[in-house]
């Protein structure tokens, strides 16, 4: 279908997107690690509960942990060989997890679940259920979870925005893989019982845009080149004009999002009976000898996938796991690849951001490019002053997206999400002491 | 990867946009004024804008050296005092001291030391972290003053508007009022009989604006003669400031004007808020007077415009959300035209004053909401059918 200009909204920043270093080399499939470290939590919700035990031999495709609760996720060997270890290491947020390790033997055996055709809709969430299948948009929310919403929806949403900077794997993903992603999202539909199908396109990316048109039942939304595009709120704004209200879920407006890279996961589990254990991911950054978009399973060290890519060209200023707007800067390299790794970044002195914060302006920049319009400035002055309250009341706190816009505009380079923070941290400690 | 390695919050990377740049797009844009009244008031002018730009960095560097301890230094201390002490002892009894003396000397030499880089550390902090907020308040206030006033009065003003007015509250971006709408108010109060006269209300009785006739001055001028008396001065000589005689960097509306699009387009202002509180203004002055005639020359006359592109639009002290901008533009507007209207003055400075202490109330009453507040009503609503 002919692509359809998407909603303007108020807020929001055009931030130079840099993906023209990655936005033309296709994912390459990076040889299999030796060893790969694969950490139980992969997902929202408690950590999965590893089913193996060290000695265990495992395929590519076993199950190795078990979904713990609603919203934990079912846990893949990634690569054929033995379990080494079940040990105790610190994950990009420096939390304590739970990590399995598995050496690889080469034998490159494979267990997956045998391929529906044709599926029902109870057999395709329980498909995706069983795939360990989460929203590969950098959440991390279980897929199966949202496809049964508590309110009847009508409308299922591709995003394929991709607004971050940088990254460009969910780009080549729909250049590469476009019946795919168009399969996987029509499985999603038929799960949730809805024939609106529509996919969000970034118009800085015409050629993802061109290849989605030649479908008759998905309607392509040529979204404006703005961040925060991909923020499901943004998002289905743009799209449908529907508003989804503070606290609520996109089901409530009666809309489910997912993400192209999920849509991609979902098809082949359910055309292949291939579980999640594969990332798709950019490595970029001016600091990086040959920034790729490279395929690798999950639990692959960073280390490995950096040297796989030439190695350091400089020293990096930063390294994140994830996009510039809200990745995380990491320490080290000693750290794995999970399912929503969605890139690594080498950030040169020139590009990443680390001047000393002046003084407050009081310009109102953060305000007036706020996509939920908040008021982050009045967090950051209250929030300094040890005024809880205020900070989320009169700047609004606890709705933020935390998209990072806010920061990213202010002339003084306050630290402003950072403030947001810690203000939503302080309110729920004591929402959770008056509840007790 | 080395130690060199930066660890922080998101995002990573951030605008190009800094503070000290904005400053500066709003010296480029005050240049063409600030030219324009070097041209038709020649050295006067240029004696001004000197005096007014120099005392107020000067004034921020000697507040910021006394504040950061830049003068609290010593040249002694216990252990010098003490070998200053058993050096007398030494001498008074007669006995061999130069080894204790040359201790003595090399303590204090040390001190002395130390001190100077205390002080030159001060001096280089104050280096890194000047942003020009205290050239642009300088230049302003230079550019609303008179031709007339002297220069020792353009100082004393100028050190007021950096000293009590900015630095005593905190610096940068904590001043409650316009730095420079208060140091002109100051001057304005305290050597009224001097300049002020001559430029302001000289020509009340003449309205023939070929002498010292503000733009204010005219309109109050031809207010107050028995016919009121709109055309006296032509609306191009208005406009160009050509023969009219008015404040510095008033008279040349064109000027002005350029310096405003120059900051539209670098995104320093948002385009609207200089248009809304003029055109109000103007609107209000037709009104009140129940003529349209009165509103190009109300537009055009004294510091509206002036303060309306450069003085209301200063950040600190203007509402951070747009609904309280929206009603702060026409709150002003519509002081501004009624206080011209009763008081036949020149009022635009205390406006802004007046306007910059609501400012706080503006923004702690008129929030906006958040992105998709309205929905969640409207379900409700539905939910109710």
């Amino acid at each position: 279908m002919k692509a359809v200009k998407g909603r303007f909204f108020f807020g929001g920043v055009h931030v130079p997107d840099m993906k023209a270093l990655t936005q033309d080399a296709p994912i390459e499939e990076l040889p299999e690690p030796p060893v790969v470290t694969i950490e139980t939590s992969q997902s929202l919700g408690k950590p999965a509960i590893p089913c193996v035990n060290v000695g265990d031999t495992v395929a590519q495709g076993q199950l190795i942990a078990r979904a713990n609760g609603a919203i934990s996720s079912d846990v893949f060997a990634s690569i054929s060989g033995k379990v080494t270890d079940i040990t105790t290491l610190e994950d990009e947020h420096g939390c304590q997890g739970q990590f399995i390790v598995i050496e690889g033997d080469g034998s490159r055996s494979k267990q997956y679940m045998p391929p529906l055709t044709n599926p029902s809709a109870e057999e395709i969430v329980q498909r995706v259920k069983d795939a360990g299948i989460v929203g590969l948009g950098g959440a991390g929310f279980p897929t199966a979870v949202k496809l049964q919403p508590h309110k009847p929806v009508d409308t299922f949403i591709i995003n394929g925005s991709e607004c971050e900077p940088y990254l460009t794997c969910d780009h080549r993903v729909m250049i590469e893989k476009t019946d795919e992603v168009a399969r996987g999202a029509r499985y999603l539909a038929k799960a949730l019982g809805v024939t609106n199908i529509m996919i969000g396109i970034e118009t800085n990316k015409p050629d993802c845009i061109a290849a989605f048109e030649k479908f008759d039942d998905i309607k392509v939304i040529a979204l404006r080149k703005k961040y925060p595009m991909g923020g499901e709120k943004q998002l289905i704004y743009s799209a449908t004009g529907r508003k989804v209200g503070l606290g609520k879920l996109p089901a409530d407006a009666g809309v489910v999002v997912n993400n192209v890279a999920t849509c991609l996961a979902v098809c082949e589990a359910v055309e292949l009976g291939k579980p999640l254990f594969q990332s798709i991911l950019t490595v970029s950054g001016h600091a990086v000898a040959r920034p790729a978009n490279v395929k690798v399973p999950v639990g692959t060290p960073y280390s490995y996938i950096v040297e796989k890519c030439g190695g350091e060209k400089e020293a990096p200023r930063k390294v994140l796991s994830g996009g510039p707007m809200t990745g995380v800067a990491v320490k080290s390299y000693d750290l794995y690849v999970k399912k929503t790794t969605s890139g690594i970044l080498l950030l040169s002195k020139e590009e990443a951001a680390a001047e000393e914060p002046t003084p407050c302006l009081n310009c109102g920049l953060c305000a007036d490019h706020c996509p939920m319009h908040l008021m982050p400035m009045n967090t950051a002055f209250y929030s300094s002053a040890g005024d809880i309250e205020k900070a989320a009341k009169l700047g609004g706190a606890m709705y933020c997206i935390e998209c990072g816009v806010c920061e990213y505009v202010c002339p003084a380079k306050r630290p402003l999400i950072q403030a947001i923070r810690k203000t939503k941290a302080a309110v729920r400690a004591q929402q959770n002491k008056g509840g007790k | 990867m080395d130690n060199s390695i930066v660890i922080s919050t998101p995002p990573h990377v951030k605008s190009k946009r800094t503070t000290r740049k904005i400053m500066l797009d709003v010296l480029i844009a005050l240049a063409p004024a600030a030219i324009c009244g070097i041209v038709y008031f020649l050295l006067d002018a240029l004696i001004l804008e000197i005096v007014c730009v120099a005392f107020a960095v000067v004034a921020e560097f000697v507040y910021f050296f006394i504040a950061k301890g830049g003068f609290n230094v010593r040249f002694s201390n216990d252990e010098t005092k003490e070998l200053a002490k058993k050096v007398a002892e030494l001498k008074k009894a007669g006995q061999p001291y130069d080894e204790e003396a040359s201790a003595l000397k090399a303590k204090r030499e040390e001190l002395k030391k130390a001190a100077f880089a205390k002080s030159r550390g001060v001096c280089l902090s104050f280096f890194r972290q000047f942003d020009f907020t205290s050239v642009v308040t300088g230049l302003i206030l230079a550019l609303i003053l008179p031709p007339t006033v002297n220069w020792y009065e353009a100082a004393i003003g100028s050190v007021f508007s950096i000293v009590i007015v900015k630095m005593v509250f905190g610096g940068t971006g904590r001043n409650i009022v316009n730095p420079a709408a208060a140091g002109r108010v100051f001057m304005f109060i305290s050597f009224a009989i001097t300049a002020y006269t001559a430029a302001n209300f000289g020509t009340i009785g003449e309205a023939s604006g070929d002498t010292l006739s503000s733009g204010a001055t005219y309109l109050s001028g031809a207010l107050l003669l028995k016919e009121p008396n709109v055309g006296a001065v032509s609306l191009v000589d208005l406009f160009l400031g050509t023969g009219v005689a008015g404040c510095i960097g008033e008279t040349c509306k064109l000027a002005l004007i350029v310096g405003y699009i120059y900051l539209c387009v670098r995104r320093v202002i948002k385009w609207w808020q200089p248009l809304l509180y003029i055109v109000v203004t103007g609107l209000m002055a037709a009104a009140l007077n129940t003529d349209f005639a009165f509103f190009l020359p109300s537009i055009l006359s004294g510091g509206l415009m002036f303060g309306g592109i450069f003085m209301f639009t200063d950040y600190v002290t203007s509402p951070k959300g747009v609904y309280a901008q929206i009603v702060y533009y026409v709150v002003a507007a519509v002081l501004t035209a009624v206080l011209r209207h009763l008081t036949h003055l020149e009022v635009v400075s205390f406006v802004i004053l007046i306007m910059n202490l609501i400012v706080p109330l503006l923004d702690r009453y008129i929030i906006r909401k958040p992105f998709g507040y309205k929905r969640e009503k409207k379900t409700k609503e539905v939910s109710d059918k």
